[in-house]
């Protein structure tokens, strides 16, 4: 996908929200990033650490990567269900369903500073 | 409304962000708002068409000129890392096209359509089409406004792909099978591409066509015009 560019908005995102001088404090960034994002954790660690050493900051910075998994929601069940090999079927009554609620996400979920 | 990151906590220890989206899709997805707002005041339908490169975008919208092209107004927007050859060729069968050069960007995004909009005369234009730049995958997380998408796969590139790029097929309402007079020469399933398809999105509907002998480009065109005149009669509350 575009990891690079996407690294390069996490920093712009957390620029814009905290100052300079509290960034000095980061030490990691927690994302969620959903199956169907089509983002490659690996790709997105090696693009954060390819950013991060040509732009020179935020270098000793951690950044976890949680994978969340496809779920469907199924209306006329009111059961969630896990979808397993992009199968999207409700587990509960086997009919076909593309209600998504969990698996798009790009999101930053947390970050952590330094405690002095 | 969404919180945002600074919140009156102080920058020390961890920092919850309330899931804040990171600001690429945030910035597209305001602007895809936007260009659905405008489409719906306008009555315009607008159309996303995406596939790998070379299943048949360019020459299936050439096609769909000759035939339809006298019955509405289309414009088209169309997205290439490099070159104006896409352009030109929608030029040479009378459509009012415009090139978006992306220099590299492997998708197009809401803001370039906005701008594509800007360029283009869209004065009485019943349908804005736009082609995606040839790639299956970063194109289908950029929402760019559109009624529907349209995702080609062509003979050519193996019944599989449904499986392989799910986000693209699950994200699209009709899939187009393009090249379909090359089916007595090549492995291809049409069965086994649309089972594929179906058990990611149960509700994609599925033409087969071919841009060489016209199979099903009478199917395609009818399905557009039906689209068109949806769009015309729907309220601007209901589209919104």
């Amino acid at each position: 996908m575009h990891e690079v560019s996407l690294v390069r908005n996490i920093f712009s995102t957390l620029e814009a929200e905290f100052s300079e001088a509290e960034l000095q404090k980061l030490t990691g960034i927690d994302l969620k990033i959903g199956l169907l994002s089509n983002v490659e954790p690996m790709l997105m660690q090696n693009a954060f650490e390819a950013v991060t050493t040509a732009e020179n900051k935020f270098q000793e910075v951690k950044l976890h990567i949680e994978l969340i998994p496809i779920e469907i929601f199924c209306d006329t069940c009111g059961q969630a269900s896990p979808v397993e090999n992009y199968k999207f079927v409700c587990q509960s009554c086997s009919q076909p369903n593309n209600n998504i609620v969990k698996g798009l996400e790009l999101l930053i979920h947390r970050v952590h500073f330094s405690e002095s | 409304m969404e919180k945002t990151l600074k919140s009156n906590r102080a920058a020390r220890g961890t920092v919850p962000c309330d899931n804040t989206t990171m600001n690429l899709l945030k910035a597209n997805d305001f602007m895809a708002e936007g260009i659905r707002k405008r489409m719906a005041e306008q009555h315009m339908l607008l159309i996303n068409i995406t596939s790998s490169p070379g299943s048949g975008k360019t020459t299936l919208l050439q096609e769909t000129a000759r035939r339809i092209g006298h019955q509405i107004n289309m414009k088209v927007l169309v997205g290439d890392l490099e070159t104006e050859r896409d352009a030109e060729r929608l030029r040479s069968v009378g459509l009012d096209a415009l090139q978006i050069v992306t220099g590299g960007i492997c998708h197009l995004e809401a803001q370039m359509i906005w701008q594509g909009m800007e360029a283009l005369n869209l004065e009485g234009a019943d349908l804005l089409i736009i082609e995606n730049v040839g790639n299956l995958v970063c194109p289908a997380a950029f929402d760019l406004g559109e009624d529907y998408r349209v995702t080609l796969l062509a003979t050519t590139e193996g019944d599989d792909k449904p499986k392989k790029y799910p986000r693209m097929f699950l994200t699209s309402e009709l899939m187009l099978i393009s090249k379909a007079d090359l089916l007595p020469y090549l492995p291809f399933s049409v069965e086994a591409a649309v089972q594929d398809a179906r058990d990611i999105n149960p509700d994609i509907e599925i033409l087969q066509l071919s841009s060489t002998n016209g199979t099903g480009i009478d199917a395609w065109c009818d399905w557009l015009l039906e689209k068109v005149s949806e769009k015309k009669a729907a309220s601007v509350l209901n589209a919104s």
